[in-house]
């Protein structure tokens, strides 16, 4: 019933749309540009760093995951939400798997942009029969539904649209960065970093093996959702 | 047949009272629940719904608090200023999706839209281009959608035209005459007076009075000279 009504949100709002188009156009430009600058289009390692790209793309999951519940409090939907459904944790775990499956989706459809665009420049040569490729497929879709419930987990806890966009934004382009030398080595255990290590793309070196990472980054998803309900459900509705 | 009952209902926001020990109760029929801005109402109207915690007392709808409803949207209907619109969905959209939340069909959805007067096309746009008018519309359509004995309107007629004033007037009647509990919030005592049966009065919090519309004049006086020295304003 919630979870029928979460999805019927999500589809008839232009945003969702426009974030899932825009994934595919910057999956497929950032294939082209690393095809471009490479001269062993045919390695592995190429065409890994090119699939990776379906990773990038867990930021619109985040977005994804932060407006399906903050944009219900910008526009004040919120308050039939919690009329209908007073037990408020639920609404907020209904939420969760929606986005979650969202951003599932969104990566499912950047994979396959990422896949025919990667074939378009390499034709036959694609290694299908990497394990690696596939590695950083699965990693990169595994990104994506965990940073949308991380998304999720950030817009019910600050709750204001702006807010909780600017933060999430703030934190991958510039916070995390600081955090992570000020941490030194566990500097690779913050949410970003994990994410990159979850996909086992080229570029990242040094970090959690996949296995840790996702599970390091459910852990963030969790806790986060967790304080958020905590807030959500005594949290006056004005 | 579906009472609402008040019981030593109280909010504070940090050090300001917004509601102080507030007792009434409100059976089936037209209630009118007044007084003037500020006064209190919209915050007993949340914590009626659920939505604000009271700092003490209780209220109950049929016994029950709201948040312990089994089917919340058929027992009560709310129609706040605070519950939004997105504005690219349609007015349909809108109430498919708050039916659904409700696990109410689909099918009320063509119902409740033709007792609000809202036409399949103009139900069919986006809601940013709605007017004043056609909001109130539906949201007192979603209001409706669990067909619910209980009606809680928050200054319904904000907005609406003479004609929808009128309109609104002889809705909110035959509502209460089929026996629903109607709560209708506003701080003008005319637009309630020919319709309601019975009148809330607060004023700071505090309720100032609860009976008949008719008992409220004193002899000699208007209706609204009451009021207003009820709510302690001076002309």
């Amino acid at each position: 019933m919630i979870i029928a009504a979460e999805f019927r949100k999500l589809r008839t709002v232009r945003s969702t749309w426009m974030l899932l188009g825009i994934a595919q156009l910057i999956v497929v430009a950032g294939v082209c540009g690393l095809m471009l600058n490479r001269d062993d289009r045919d390695s592995v390692a190429a065409q890994q760093g090119a699939l990776a790209h379906v990773g990038l793309v867990a930021l619109f999951s985040l977005l994804l995951g932060i407006m399906a519940i903050a944009g219900e409090y910008r526009h004040r939907t919120i308050t039939d939400a919690y009329l209908a459904t007073p037990r408020r944790e639920r609404v907020v775990l209904a939420k969760l798997v929606v986005a979650a499956g969202a951003g599932l989706v969104l990566a499912l459809t950047a994979a396959v942009t990422a896949v025919v665009t990667t074939v378009l420049w390499v034709g036959p040569a694609l290694s299908l029969s990497s394990w690696e490729l596939w590695r950083t497929l699965l990693g990169s879709i595994a990104w994506n539904v965990l940073f949308a419930a991380v998304g999720v987990g950030v817009g019910a806890l600050v709750t204001n649209l702006i807010a909780a966009v600017a933060t999430a934004l703030a934190w991958i382009a510039l916070v995390e960065g600081i955090v992570a030398q000020l941490l030194g080595d566990a500097g690779k255990w913050l949410p970003f970093a994990l994410g990159s290590a979850l996909e086992s793309a080229p570029t990242s070196t040094g970090g959690p093996a996949p296995g840790w990472a996702g599970l390091a980054l459910a852990a963030y998803a969790a806790a986060l959702v967790a304080v958020a309900i905590a807030t959500t459900v005594r949290r006056d509705v004005t | 047949m579906t009472d609402v009952a008040v019981h030593g209902l109280t909010k504070r926001f940090g050090g300001v009272t917004a509601v102080r020990d507030l007792s009434f109760a409100v059976t089936p029929g037209v209630t009118g629940f007044l007084g003037p801005n500020g006064a209190g109402k919209t915050t007993t109207l949340r914590m009626l719904l659920g939505l604000v915690r009271a700092t003490a007392g209780s209220v109950t709808i049929g016994g029950r608090p709201y948040a312990e409803l089994p089917h919340p949207r058929r027992v009560v209907g709310a129609m706040l200023d605070s519950i939004g619109f997105h504005p690219g969905r349609t007015g349909r959209q809108h109430l498919l999706i708050s039916a659904t939340a409700a696990g109410l069909p689909g099918s009320r959805v063509d119902e409740v839209l033709d007792t609000v007067g809202l036409t399949a096309g103009q139900a069919g746009r986006r809601v940013r281009g709605y007017s004043l008018g056609m909001r109130q519309r539906l949201g007192l359509a979603a209001a409706l959608l669990g067909d619910p004995e209980v009606l809680v309107l928050d200054e319904p007629g904000n907005g609406l035209d003479p004609a929808g004033m009128a309109w609104l007037r002889r809705l909110l009647r035959d509502l209460g005459d089929d026996g629903r509990t109607i709560i209708v919030s506003s701080h003008v005592l005319a637009e309630v007076a020919q319709t309601a049966d019975r009148v809330v009065i607060v004023n700071e919090g505090v309720l100032r009075y609860a009976g008949p519309v008719a008992d409220l004049a004193t002899p000699g006086g208007s209706l609204e000279d009451a009021f207003l020295r009820l709510t302690g304003a001076s002309r």
